[in-house]
Protein backbone atom coordinates (compact mmCIF):
# COMPACT_ATOMS: atom_id res chain seq x y z
CA UNK A 1 0.00 0.00 0.00
CA UNK A 2 2.70 2.48 0.97
CA UNK A 3 4.66 1.64 -2.19
CA UNK A 4 1.62 2.46 -4.31
CA UNK A 5 1.06 5.81 -2.59
CA UNK A 6 4.68 6.81 -3.01
CA UNK A 7 4.53 5.84 -6.70
CA UNK A 8 1.48 8.04 -7.05
CA UNK A 9 3.09 11.00 -5.30
CA UNK A 10 6.20 10.43 -7.37
CA UNK A 11 4.05 10.75 -10.48
CA UNK A 12 2.64 14.04 -9.19
CA UNK A 13 6.14 15.25 -8.40
CA UNK A 14 7.29 14.47 -11.93
CA UNK A 15 4.33 16.33 -13.44
CA UNK A 16 4.89 19.33 -11.16
CA UNK A 17 8.60 19.26 -11.96
CA UNK A 18 7.94 19.25 -15.71
CA UNK A 19 5.51 22.17 -15.35
CA UNK A 20 8.08 24.08 -13.33
CA UNK A 21 10.76 23.36 -15.95
CA UNK A 22 8.38 24.53 -18.67
CA UNK A 23 8.15 27.86 -16.91
CA UNK A 24 11.76 28.20 -15.76
CA UNK A 25 13.85 27.00 -18.71
CA UNK A 26 12.52 29.51 -21.27
CA UNK A 27 12.55 32.31 -18.66
CA UNK A 28 16.17 31.62 -17.83
CA UNK A 29 16.94 31.84 -21.53
CA UNK A 30 18.15 28.24 -21.71
CA UNK A 31 15.55 27.48 -24.40
CA UNK A 32 14.57 30.14 -26.98
CA UNK A 33 10.94 31.26 -26.58
CA UNK A 34 10.39 30.37 -30.25
CA UNK A 35 11.04 26.69 -29.52
CA UNK A 36 9.31 26.55 -26.16
CA UNK A 37 7.43 29.58 -24.85
CA UNK A 38 7.14 29.67 -21.08
CA UNK A 39 3.97 28.32 -19.50
CA UNK A 40 2.88 31.79 -18.40
CA UNK A 41 3.19 33.35 -21.86
CA UNK A 42 1.33 30.34 -23.30
CA UNK A 43 -1.50 30.81 -20.83
CA UNK A 44 -1.60 34.54 -21.46
CA UNK A 45 -1.77 33.95 -25.22
CA UNK A 46 -4.63 31.52 -24.72
CA UNK A 47 -6.43 33.85 -22.33
CA UNK A 48 -6.23 36.95 -24.54
CA UNK A 49 -7.71 35.03 -27.45
CA UNK A 50 -10.04 32.91 -25.31
CA UNK A 51 -12.96 33.52 -27.68
CA UNK A 52 -11.06 32.18 -30.65
CA UNK A 53 -9.86 29.12 -28.74
CA UNK A 54 -13.31 28.53 -27.30
CA UNK A 55 -14.82 28.49 -30.75
CA UNK A 56 -12.07 26.19 -32.01
CA UNK A 57 -12.58 23.86 -29.05
CA UNK A 58 -16.32 23.74 -29.74
CA UNK A 59 -15.68 22.77 -33.37
CA UNK A 60 -13.14 20.12 -32.41
CA UNK A 61 -15.31 18.72 -29.63
CA UNK A 62 -18.27 18.47 -31.97
CA UNK A 63 -16.18 16.59 -34.52
CA UNK A 64 -14.74 14.30 -31.84
CA UNK A 65 -18.12 13.46 -30.34
CA UNK A 66 -19.76 12.70 -33.69
CA UNK A 67 -16.75 10.68 -34.87
CA UNK A 68 -16.74 8.68 -31.63
CA UNK A 69 -20.41 7.89 -32.04
CA UNK A 70 -19.71 6.56 -35.54
CA UNK A 71 -16.44 4.82 -34.70
CA UNK A 72 -17.60 3.23 -31.47
CA UNK A 73 -21.16 2.48 -32.48
CA UNK A 74 -20.16 1.07 -35.84
CA UNK A 75 -17.11 -0.68 -34.42
CA UNK A 76 -19.08 -2.41 -31.66
CA UNK A 77 -21.92 -3.39 -33.99
CA UNK A 78 -19.73 -4.77 -36.75
CA UNK A 79 -17.30 -6.29 -34.26
CA UNK A 80 -20.18 -8.13 -32.60
CA UNK A 81 -21.36 -9.49 -35.95
CA UNK A 82 -17.89 -10.46 -37.10
CA UNK A 83 -17.02 -11.95 -33.72
CA UNK A 84 -20.11 -14.10 -33.39
CA UNK A 85 -20.46 -15.45 -36.92
CA UNK A 86 -17.68 -17.60 -38.35
CA UNK A 87 -18.19 -16.79 -42.04
CA UNK A 88 -17.85 -12.98 -41.85
CA UNK A 89 -14.92 -13.54 -39.55
CA UNK A 90 -13.05 -15.58 -42.14
CA UNK A 91 -13.96 -13.10 -44.88
CA UNK A 92 -13.38 -9.81 -43.13
CA UNK A 93 -10.81 -10.27 -40.37
CA UNK A 94 -7.73 -10.74 -42.59
CA UNK A 95 -8.69 -7.67 -44.62
CA UNK A 96 -9.26 -5.57 -41.53
CA UNK A 97 -6.04 -6.70 -39.91
CA UNK A 98 -3.92 -5.79 -42.93
CA UNK A 99 -5.81 -2.52 -43.36
CA UNK A 100 -4.83 -1.70 -39.82
CA UNK A 101 -1.20 -1.31 -40.86
CA UNK A 102 -1.98 1.19 -43.64
CA UNK A 103 -1.45 4.85 -42.63
CA UNK A 104 -5.03 5.91 -43.22
CA UNK A 105 -4.07 9.55 -43.26
CA UNK A 106 -3.25 9.11 -46.95
CA UNK A 107 -7.01 8.92 -47.49
CA UNK A 108 -7.67 12.30 -45.93
CA UNK A 109 -6.99 14.42 -49.05
CA UNK A 110 -9.50 12.21 -50.87
CA UNK A 111 -12.10 12.90 -48.20
CA UNK A 112 -11.61 16.65 -48.56
CA UNK A 113 -12.29 16.28 -52.28
CA UNK A 114 -15.44 14.30 -51.59
CA UNK A 115 -16.75 16.13 -48.54
CA UNK A 116 -15.10 19.55 -48.55
CA UNK A 117 -12.80 21.06 -45.95
CA UNK A 118 -15.49 21.47 -43.27
CA UNK A 119 -16.29 19.18 -40.36
CA UNK A 120 -17.63 16.40 -42.58
CA UNK A 121 -14.27 15.31 -43.93
CA UNK A 122 -12.76 15.33 -40.42
CA UNK A 123 -15.60 13.27 -39.07
CA UNK A 124 -15.34 10.76 -41.91
CA UNK A 125 -11.60 10.40 -41.49
CA UNK A 126 -11.57 10.21 -37.67
CA UNK A 127 -14.49 7.76 -37.66
CA UNK A 128 -12.67 5.32 -39.90
CA UNK A 129 -9.46 5.87 -37.97
CA UNK A 130 -11.06 4.99 -34.61
CA UNK A 131 -13.40 2.36 -36.01
CA UNK A 132 -10.85 -0.37 -36.68
CA UNK A 133 -9.45 -0.96 -33.18
CA UNK A 134 -12.93 -0.78 -31.65
CA UNK A 135 -14.19 -3.36 -34.10
CA UNK A 136 -11.18 -5.65 -33.62
CA UNK A 137 -11.48 -5.46 -29.83
CA UNK A 138 -15.21 -6.17 -29.88
CA UNK A 139 -14.76 -9.13 -32.20
CA UNK A 140 -12.01 -10.47 -29.94
CA UNK A 141 -14.13 -9.84 -26.85
CA UNK A 142 -17.02 -11.84 -28.23
CA UNK A 143 -14.83 -14.65 -29.47
CA UNK A 144 -13.17 -15.11 -26.12
CA UNK A 145 -16.38 -15.50 -24.09
CA UNK A 146 -16.15 -18.70 -22.08
CA UNK A 147 -18.42 -21.20 -23.90
CA UNK A 148 -19.24 -22.77 -20.51
CA UNK A 149 -21.12 -19.60 -19.58
CA UNK A 150 -23.30 -19.86 -22.66
CA UNK A 151 -23.86 -23.56 -22.05
CA UNK A 152 -24.83 -22.86 -18.43
CA UNK A 153 -27.26 -20.15 -19.55
CA UNK A 154 -28.78 -22.53 -22.07
CA UNK A 155 -29.19 -25.22 -19.41
CA UNK A 156 -31.22 -22.73 -17.41
CA UNK A 157 -33.53 -22.20 -20.34
CA UNK A 158 -32.13 -18.91 -21.68
CA UNK A 159 -33.39 -18.00 -25.15
CA UNK A 160 -31.07 -16.62 -27.81
CA UNK A 161 -31.95 -13.00 -27.02
CA UNK A 162 -31.61 -13.62 -23.27
CA UNK A 163 -28.19 -15.08 -23.86
CA UNK A 164 -27.22 -12.02 -25.89
CA UNK A 165 -28.45 -9.48 -23.34
CA UNK A 166 -27.59 -11.31 -20.12
CA UNK A 167 -24.41 -13.19 -21.04
CA UNK A 168 -22.70 -12.12 -24.25
CA UNK A 169 -22.92 -8.35 -23.76
CA UNK A 170 -21.84 -8.25 -20.10
CA UNK A 171 -19.08 -10.76 -20.77
CA UNK A 172 -17.74 -8.68 -23.69
CA UNK A 173 -17.84 -5.32 -21.91
CA UNK A 174 -14.26 -5.28 -20.54
CA UNK A 175 -12.71 -6.06 -23.92
CA UNK A 176 -14.99 -3.63 -25.72
CA UNK A 177 -14.01 -0.90 -23.25
CA UNK A 178 -10.33 -1.45 -23.93
CA UNK A 179 -11.16 -1.15 -27.62
CA UNK A 180 -13.04 2.09 -26.95
CA UNK A 181 -10.03 3.45 -25.12
CA UNK A 182 -7.78 2.91 -28.14
CA UNK A 183 -10.47 3.81 -30.67
CA UNK A 184 -11.45 6.99 -28.85
CA UNK A 185 -7.85 8.12 -28.56
CA UNK A 186 -7.39 7.56 -32.29
CA UNK A 187 -10.54 9.59 -32.99
CA UNK A 188 -8.98 12.56 -31.18
CA UNK A 189 -5.76 12.07 -33.13
CA UNK A 190 -7.70 11.79 -36.38
CA UNK A 191 -9.70 14.96 -35.80
CA UNK A 192 -6.74 17.10 -34.75
CA UNK A 193 -4.42 15.82 -37.48
CA UNK A 194 -6.99 16.36 -40.20
CA UNK A 195 -7.67 19.85 -38.88
CA UNK A 196 -3.98 20.59 -39.09
CA UNK A 197 -3.72 19.34 -42.66
CA UNK A 198 -6.56 20.97 -44.58
CA UNK A 199 -9.30 22.90 -42.79
CA UNK A 200 -10.82 26.22 -41.76
CA UNK A 201 -11.64 25.69 -38.08
CA UNK A 202 -10.80 23.73 -34.94
CA UNK A 203 -7.86 23.52 -32.57
CA UNK A 204 -5.67 21.71 -35.09
CA UNK A 205 -6.35 24.50 -37.57
CA UNK A 206 -5.36 27.14 -35.00
CA UNK A 207 -2.14 25.32 -34.12
CA UNK A 208 -1.26 24.99 -37.76
CA UNK A 209 -2.09 28.65 -38.57
CA UNK A 210 -0.13 30.12 -35.65
CA UNK A 211 2.78 27.87 -36.53
CA UNK A 212 3.03 29.42 -40.01
CA UNK A 213 3.37 32.87 -38.45
CA UNK A 214 5.84 31.55 -35.82
CA UNK A 215 3.60 32.57 -32.91
CA UNK A 216 4.81 29.92 -30.46
CA UNK A 217 2.74 30.90 -27.38
CA UNK A 218 -0.46 30.57 -29.42
CA UNK A 219 0.71 27.23 -30.87
CA UNK A 220 1.35 25.86 -27.41
CA UNK A 221 -1.96 27.17 -26.11
CA UNK A 222 -3.60 24.93 -28.74
CA UNK A 223 -1.35 22.02 -27.79
CA UNK A 224 -2.39 22.48 -24.17
CA UNK A 225 -6.07 22.34 -25.15
CA UNK A 226 -5.57 19.06 -27.05
CA UNK A 227 -3.75 17.70 -24.03
CA UNK A 228 -6.71 18.53 -21.80
CA UNK A 229 -9.07 16.97 -24.30
CA UNK A 230 -7.11 13.71 -24.20
CA UNK A 231 -6.88 13.72 -20.40
CA UNK A 232 -10.60 14.40 -20.15
CA UNK A 233 -11.37 11.52 -22.49
CA UNK A 234 -9.15 9.20 -20.47
CA UNK A 235 -10.95 10.20 -17.27
CA UNK A 236 -14.33 9.44 -18.82
CA UNK A 237 -13.19 6.00 -20.00
CA UNK A 238 -11.76 5.25 -16.57
CA UNK A 239 -15.01 6.23 -14.94
CA UNK A 240 -16.96 3.92 -17.25
CA UNK A 241 -14.50 1.10 -16.65
CA UNK A 242 -14.87 1.56 -12.91
CA UNK A 243 -18.64 1.35 -13.24
CA UNK A 244 -18.85 -1.54 -15.67
CA UNK A 245 -16.02 -3.85 -14.82
CA UNK A 246 -15.98 -4.13 -11.05
CA UNK A 247 -16.11 -7.88 -11.42
CA UNK A 248 -12.90 -8.21 -13.34
CA UNK A 249 -10.30 -10.07 -11.36
CA UNK A 250 -6.77 -8.81 -11.60
CA UNK A 251 -7.88 -5.22 -11.23
CA UNK A 252 -6.78 -3.39 -8.15
CA UNK A 253 -10.27 -3.54 -6.70
CA UNK A 254 -10.41 -7.28 -7.36
CA UNK A 255 -7.17 -7.92 -5.51
CA UNK A 256 -8.31 -5.95 -2.49
CA UNK A 257 -11.51 -7.97 -2.42
CA UNK A 258 -9.59 -11.24 -2.66
CA UNK A 259 -7.84 -10.38 0.59
CA UNK A 260 -11.20 -9.86 2.26
CA UNK A 261 -12.43 -13.18 0.88
CA UNK A 262 -9.47 -15.07 2.34
CA UNK A 263 -10.11 -13.62 5.78
CA UNK A 264 -13.79 -14.47 5.76
CA UNK A 265 -13.59 -17.94 4.36
CA UNK A 266 -13.85 -20.14 7.43
CA UNK A 267 -17.54 -21.08 7.35
CA UNK A 268 -17.28 -22.82 3.97
CA UNK A 269 -14.51 -25.19 2.94
CA UNK B 1 -41.95 -53.24 -17.97
CA UNK B 2 -45.00 -52.79 -20.20
CA UNK B 3 -47.53 -51.84 -17.49
CA UNK B 4 -45.03 -49.44 -15.99
CA UNK B 5 -44.64 -47.65 -19.33
CA UNK B 6 -48.40 -47.18 -19.44
CA UNK B 7 -48.40 -45.70 -15.98
CA UNK B 8 -45.74 -43.16 -16.94
CA UNK B 9 -47.80 -42.06 -19.90
CA UNK B 10 -50.81 -41.52 -17.71
CA UNK B 11 -49.20 -39.97 -14.67
CA UNK B 12 -45.79 -38.45 -15.32
CA UNK B 13 -45.81 -36.70 -11.95
CA UNK B 14 -45.85 -40.04 -10.20
CA UNK B 15 -42.39 -40.74 -11.61
CA UNK B 16 -40.87 -37.36 -10.85
CA UNK B 17 -37.11 -37.69 -10.80
CA UNK B 18 -36.94 -40.95 -12.74
CA UNK B 19 -34.52 -41.07 -15.66
CA UNK B 20 -34.80 -43.52 -18.51
CA UNK B 21 -32.16 -43.78 -21.21
CA UNK B 22 -33.11 -46.18 -24.00
CA UNK B 23 -30.78 -47.36 -26.77
CA UNK B 24 -29.15 -43.97 -26.98
CA UNK B 25 -26.42 -43.34 -29.52
CA UNK B 26 -24.43 -40.31 -30.54
CA UNK B 27 -22.49 -39.96 -33.76
CA UNK B 28 -20.35 -36.90 -34.44
CA UNK B 29 -20.03 -36.19 -38.13
CA UNK B 30 -16.70 -34.77 -39.15
CA UNK B 31 -15.56 -34.06 -42.68
CA UNK B 32 -13.49 -37.21 -43.04
CA UNK B 33 -15.44 -39.71 -40.95
CA UNK B 34 -18.24 -40.33 -38.51
CA UNK B 35 -17.13 -40.76 -34.92
CA UNK B 36 -19.34 -42.95 -32.77
CA UNK B 37 -19.21 -41.35 -29.32
CA UNK B 38 -21.96 -43.40 -27.71
CA UNK B 39 -23.46 -46.68 -28.82
CA UNK B 40 -26.65 -48.28 -27.61
CA UNK B 41 -26.59 -46.93 -24.07
CA UNK B 42 -29.53 -47.87 -21.89
CA UNK B 43 -29.96 -47.23 -18.20
CA UNK B 44 -32.63 -46.51 -15.69
CA UNK B 45 -32.31 -44.32 -12.63
CA UNK B 46 -34.95 -44.53 -9.95
CA UNK B 47 -36.11 -41.34 -8.22
CA UNK B 48 -33.86 -40.17 -5.41
CA UNK B 49 -30.87 -42.31 -6.36
CA UNK B 50 -27.30 -41.05 -6.47
CA UNK B 51 -25.74 -42.41 -9.66
CA UNK B 52 -22.16 -41.80 -10.74
CA UNK B 53 -20.88 -42.15 -14.32
CA UNK B 54 -17.21 -43.05 -14.64
CA UNK B 55 -15.04 -44.06 -17.55
CA UNK B 56 -11.86 -43.17 -19.39
CA UNK B 57 -11.50 -39.81 -21.11
CA UNK B 58 -13.52 -39.68 -24.29
CA UNK B 59 -15.98 -42.37 -23.23
CA UNK B 60 -18.87 -39.98 -23.76
CA UNK B 61 -19.98 -39.73 -20.13
CA UNK B 62 -20.19 -35.95 -20.30
CA UNK B 63 -21.92 -36.21 -23.66
CA UNK B 64 -24.50 -38.49 -22.10
CA UNK B 65 -25.02 -36.02 -19.28
CA UNK B 66 -25.42 -33.14 -21.75
CA UNK B 67 -28.08 -35.14 -23.56
CA UNK B 68 -29.92 -35.78 -20.29
CA UNK B 69 -29.81 -32.02 -19.75
CA UNK B 70 -31.33 -31.40 -23.18
CA UNK B 71 -28.23 -29.47 -24.23
CA UNK B 72 -27.42 -31.88 -27.01
CA UNK B 73 -29.60 -34.18 -29.08
CA UNK B 74 -28.79 -37.86 -29.36
CA UNK B 75 -28.68 -39.35 -32.85
CA UNK B 76 -30.49 -42.50 -31.73
CA UNK B 77 -32.74 -43.62 -28.88
CA UNK B 78 -34.79 -41.73 -26.33
CA UNK B 79 -34.20 -40.10 -22.95
CA UNK B 80 -37.10 -39.45 -20.64
CA UNK B 81 -37.00 -37.60 -17.35
CA UNK B 82 -39.94 -37.66 -14.94
CA UNK B 83 -41.77 -39.68 -17.56
CA UNK B 84 -41.52 -37.25 -20.49
CA UNK B 85 -38.88 -37.05 -23.21
CA UNK B 86 -36.27 -34.36 -22.82
CA UNK B 87 -35.82 -32.48 -26.09
CA UNK B 88 -34.43 -29.18 -24.86
CA UNK B 89 -33.18 -27.73 -21.55
CA UNK B 90 -35.99 -27.76 -19.03
CA UNK B 91 -34.93 -26.18 -15.73
CA UNK B 92 -38.18 -27.26 -14.12
CA UNK B 93 -37.18 -30.89 -14.47
CA UNK B 94 -33.39 -30.79 -14.58
CA UNK B 95 -30.81 -28.63 -12.84
CA UNK B 96 -27.25 -28.74 -14.17
CA UNK B 97 -24.02 -28.05 -12.30
CA UNK B 98 -20.92 -27.51 -14.44
CA UNK B 99 -17.26 -27.13 -13.67
CA UNK B 100 -16.10 -24.13 -11.69
CA UNK B 101 -15.98 -21.66 -14.56
CA UNK B 102 -19.71 -21.44 -15.17
CA UNK B 103 -20.70 -18.70 -12.68
CA UNK B 104 -21.27 -15.30 -14.25
CA UNK B 105 -18.38 -13.24 -12.90
CA UNK B 106 -20.23 -9.92 -13.18
CA UNK B 107 -23.08 -11.07 -10.94
CA UNK B 108 -23.04 -11.51 -7.17
CA UNK B 109 -23.57 -14.97 -5.73
CA UNK B 110 -27.26 -14.31 -5.11
CA UNK B 111 -27.76 -12.81 -8.56
CA UNK B 112 -26.12 -15.90 -10.01
CA UNK B 113 -28.49 -18.14 -8.07
CA UNK B 114 -31.44 -15.98 -9.14
CA UNK B 115 -30.40 -16.05 -12.79
CA UNK B 116 -32.61 -18.96 -13.90
CA UNK B 117 -35.58 -17.37 -12.10
CA UNK B 118 -34.87 -13.98 -13.66
CA UNK B 119 -34.92 -15.62 -17.09
CA UNK B 120 -38.52 -16.60 -16.49
CA UNK B 121 -39.61 -13.27 -15.08
CA UNK B 122 -40.13 -14.37 -11.48
CA UNK B 123 -40.76 -11.23 -9.35
CA UNK B 124 -37.75 -9.83 -7.54
CA UNK B 125 -38.92 -10.49 -3.99
CA UNK B 126 -39.78 -14.12 -4.68
CA UNK B 127 -36.50 -14.58 -6.52
CA UNK B 128 -34.51 -13.19 -3.63
CA UNK B 129 -36.31 -15.37 -1.09
CA UNK B 130 -35.69 -18.53 -3.11
CA UNK B 131 -32.05 -17.65 -3.68
CA UNK B 132 -31.57 -17.05 0.04
CA UNK B 133 -33.07 -20.45 0.81
CA UNK B 134 -30.85 -22.15 -1.76
CA UNK B 135 -27.74 -20.39 -0.46
CA UNK B 136 -28.64 -21.37 3.08
CA UNK B 137 -29.07 -24.97 1.98
CA UNK B 138 -25.54 -25.10 0.53
CA UNK B 139 -24.06 -23.41 3.61
CA UNK B 140 -23.43 -19.97 2.11
CA UNK B 141 -25.79 -17.94 4.24
CA UNK B 142 -24.50 -14.38 4.33
CA UNK B 143 -22.25 -14.68 1.28
CA UNK B 144 -24.88 -13.61 -1.26
CA UNK B 145 -23.36 -10.21 -1.93
CA UNK B 146 -19.96 -11.56 -2.93
CA UNK B 147 -18.84 -11.73 -6.53
CA UNK B 148 -17.41 -15.07 -7.71
CA UNK B 149 -13.81 -13.79 -7.61
CA UNK B 150 -14.30 -13.07 -3.91
CA UNK B 151 -15.17 -16.71 -3.22
CA UNK B 152 -12.94 -19.77 -2.90
CA UNK B 153 -13.22 -22.62 -5.39
CA UNK B 154 -15.36 -24.69 -3.05
CA UNK B 155 -17.68 -21.77 -2.34
CA UNK B 156 -18.11 -21.10 -6.05
CA UNK B 157 -19.15 -24.68 -6.55
CA UNK B 158 -21.64 -24.33 -3.69
CA UNK B 159 -23.13 -21.35 -5.50
CA UNK B 160 -23.39 -23.47 -8.67
CA UNK B 161 -25.22 -26.17 -6.73
CA UNK B 162 -27.54 -23.57 -5.23
CA UNK B 163 -28.22 -22.28 -8.74
CA UNK B 164 -28.99 -25.81 -9.92
CA UNK B 165 -31.41 -26.34 -7.03
CA UNK B 166 -33.14 -22.95 -6.94
CA UNK B 167 -36.03 -24.04 -9.18
CA UNK B 168 -36.39 -27.24 -7.16
CA UNK B 169 -36.06 -29.67 -10.09
CA UNK B 170 -36.32 -33.36 -9.16
CA UNK B 171 -33.09 -34.15 -11.03
CA UNK B 172 -29.64 -32.66 -10.56
CA UNK B 173 -26.99 -33.40 -13.21
CA UNK B 174 -23.38 -32.70 -12.26
CA UNK B 175 -20.55 -32.65 -14.79
CA UNK B 176 -17.26 -33.13 -12.93
CA UNK B 177 -18.24 -30.39 -10.50
CA UNK B 178 -15.27 -30.85 -8.18
CA UNK B 179 -12.58 -31.56 -10.78
CA UNK B 180 -10.94 -28.16 -10.36
CA UNK B 181 -10.79 -28.33 -6.56
CA UNK B 182 -7.88 -29.42 -4.41
CA UNK B 183 -8.15 -32.79 -2.71
CA UNK B 184 -9.17 -31.60 0.76
CA UNK B 185 -11.82 -29.24 -0.57
CA UNK B 186 -13.01 -32.03 -2.80
CA UNK B 187 -13.53 -34.38 0.14
CA UNK B 188 -15.40 -31.71 2.08
CA UNK B 189 -17.56 -30.89 -0.90
CA UNK B 190 -18.37 -34.57 -1.38
CA UNK B 191 -19.69 -34.76 2.18
CA UNK B 192 -21.57 -31.50 1.68
CA UNK B 193 -23.15 -32.78 -1.50
CA UNK B 194 -24.29 -35.95 0.25
CA UNK B 195 -25.80 -33.83 3.03
CA UNK B 196 -27.65 -31.65 0.50
CA UNK B 197 -28.75 -34.72 -1.42
CA UNK B 198 -30.09 -36.36 1.74
CA UNK B 199 -31.90 -33.15 2.68
CA UNK B 200 -33.55 -32.64 -0.72
CA UNK B 201 -34.11 -36.18 -2.00
CA UNK B 202 -33.04 -35.27 -5.54
CA UNK B 203 -32.05 -37.77 -8.18
CA UNK B 204 -28.37 -37.05 -8.82
CA UNK B 205 -26.34 -38.09 -11.84
CA UNK B 206 -22.71 -37.24 -11.26
CA UNK B 207 -19.85 -37.51 -13.76
CA UNK B 208 -16.32 -37.85 -12.43
CA UNK B 209 -12.83 -39.07 -13.24
CA UNK B 210 -12.12 -40.04 -9.65
CA UNK B 211 -12.88 -43.64 -8.76
CA UNK B 212 -12.66 -42.91 -5.04
CA UNK B 213 -15.14 -40.09 -5.39
CA UNK B 214 -17.40 -42.35 -7.44
CA UNK B 215 -17.58 -45.13 -4.86
CA UNK B 216 -17.71 -42.72 -1.92
CA UNK B 217 -20.71 -40.81 -3.23
CA UNK B 218 -22.74 -43.30 -5.18
CA UNK B 219 -25.66 -45.65 -4.69
CA UNK B 220 -24.81 -46.98 -8.14
CA UNK B 221 -21.72 -46.60 -10.30
CA UNK B 222 -22.07 -46.92 -14.08
CA UNK B 223 -18.79 -47.71 -15.81
CA UNK B 224 -18.36 -46.78 -19.44
CA UNK B 225 -15.80 -47.90 -22.01
CA UNK B 226 -13.70 -45.74 -24.29
CA UNK B 227 -14.99 -44.72 -27.71
CA UNK B 228 -17.46 -45.89 -28.74
CA UNK B 229 -18.91 -45.31 -25.28
CA UNK B 230 -20.86 -48.26 -23.94
CA UNK B 231 -21.92 -49.28 -20.47
CA UNK B 232 -19.61 -52.10 -19.37
CA UNK B 233 -20.65 -52.41 -15.75
CA UNK B 234 -23.34 -51.23 -13.37
CA UNK B 235 -22.35 -51.60 -9.72
CA UNK B 236 -24.53 -51.29 -6.66
CA UNK B 237 -22.63 -49.67 -3.80
CA UNK B 238 -24.02 -51.28 -0.67
CA UNK B 239 -21.94 -49.28 1.81
CA UNK B 240 -24.08 -47.83 4.60
CA UNK B 241 -24.89 -44.15 4.81
CA UNK B 242 -23.76 -41.73 6.02
CA UNK B 243 -20.49 -42.49 4.31
CA UNK B 244 -17.42 -41.87 6.41
CA UNK B 245 -13.77 -41.28 5.75
CA UNK B 246 -12.90 -44.61 7.45
CA UNK B 247 -14.77 -46.55 4.75
CA UNK B 248 -12.19 -45.42 2.19
CA UNK B 249 -9.67 -47.87 3.61
CA UNK B 250 -12.13 -50.73 4.07
CA UNK B 251 -12.16 -53.94 2.01
CA UNK B 252 -15.63 -53.37 0.56
CA UNK B 253 -14.61 -49.96 -0.71
CA UNK B 254 -11.34 -51.24 -2.11
CA UNK B 255 -12.86 -54.14 -4.01
CA UNK B 256 -15.45 -51.89 -5.65
CA UNK B 257 -12.78 -49.44 -6.69
CA UNK B 258 -10.60 -52.26 -8.05
CA UNK B 259 -13.48 -53.64 -10.06
CA UNK B 260 -14.06 -50.25 -11.71
CA UNK B 261 -10.35 -49.76 -12.31
CA UNK B 262 -10.02 -53.12 -14.10
CA UNK B 263 -12.74 -52.07 -16.56
CA UNK B 264 -11.13 -48.74 -17.21
CA UNK B 265 -7.64 -50.13 -17.63
CA UNK B 266 -8.96 -52.64 -20.13
CA UNK B 267 -10.55 -50.05 -22.36
CA UNK B 268 -8.01 -47.23 -22.01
Amino acid sequence: MSARISAKSLRYLIVIGLIALWELLPRAGLIPELFLPSLSSTLIAGWTDAGEYGHALAVTLYEVVVSMAFACGGGILLGAIVGSLPRPRILIMPMVSSLYAVPLVILYPVFTVWLGIGSESKIAFASIYGFLPTMLATAAGIQTIDPQLLLAARSMGATLSQRLVRVIIPAAIPTVLSGLRVGGALVIVGVVVSEMLISSAGIGYLISRYRTILDSPHVFAGVLLVLFLAIGFNAVIRWIEGKAAIWQTGTRAGQANDEIAVNAMQPAT
Amino acid sequence: MQPLANVTQLKPAARAGAIEVKNVGQVFKTRSQDVVALEDVSLEVKPGRFVVLVGPSGCGKSTLLMMMAGLRQQTAGTITISGAPILQPDPDRVGVVFQEASLFPWLTAEDNVEFPLALRGVPKAERRAKAQDALKLVGLDGFGRRHPHELSGGMKQRVSIARGLVQDPPVLLMDEPFAALDEQTRMTMGDELLRIWAATGKTVVFVTHSLTEAVYLADEVIVMSARPGRIVDHLQVQLPRPRTYEMLSGDAFGSLRDRIWRHIRKSA
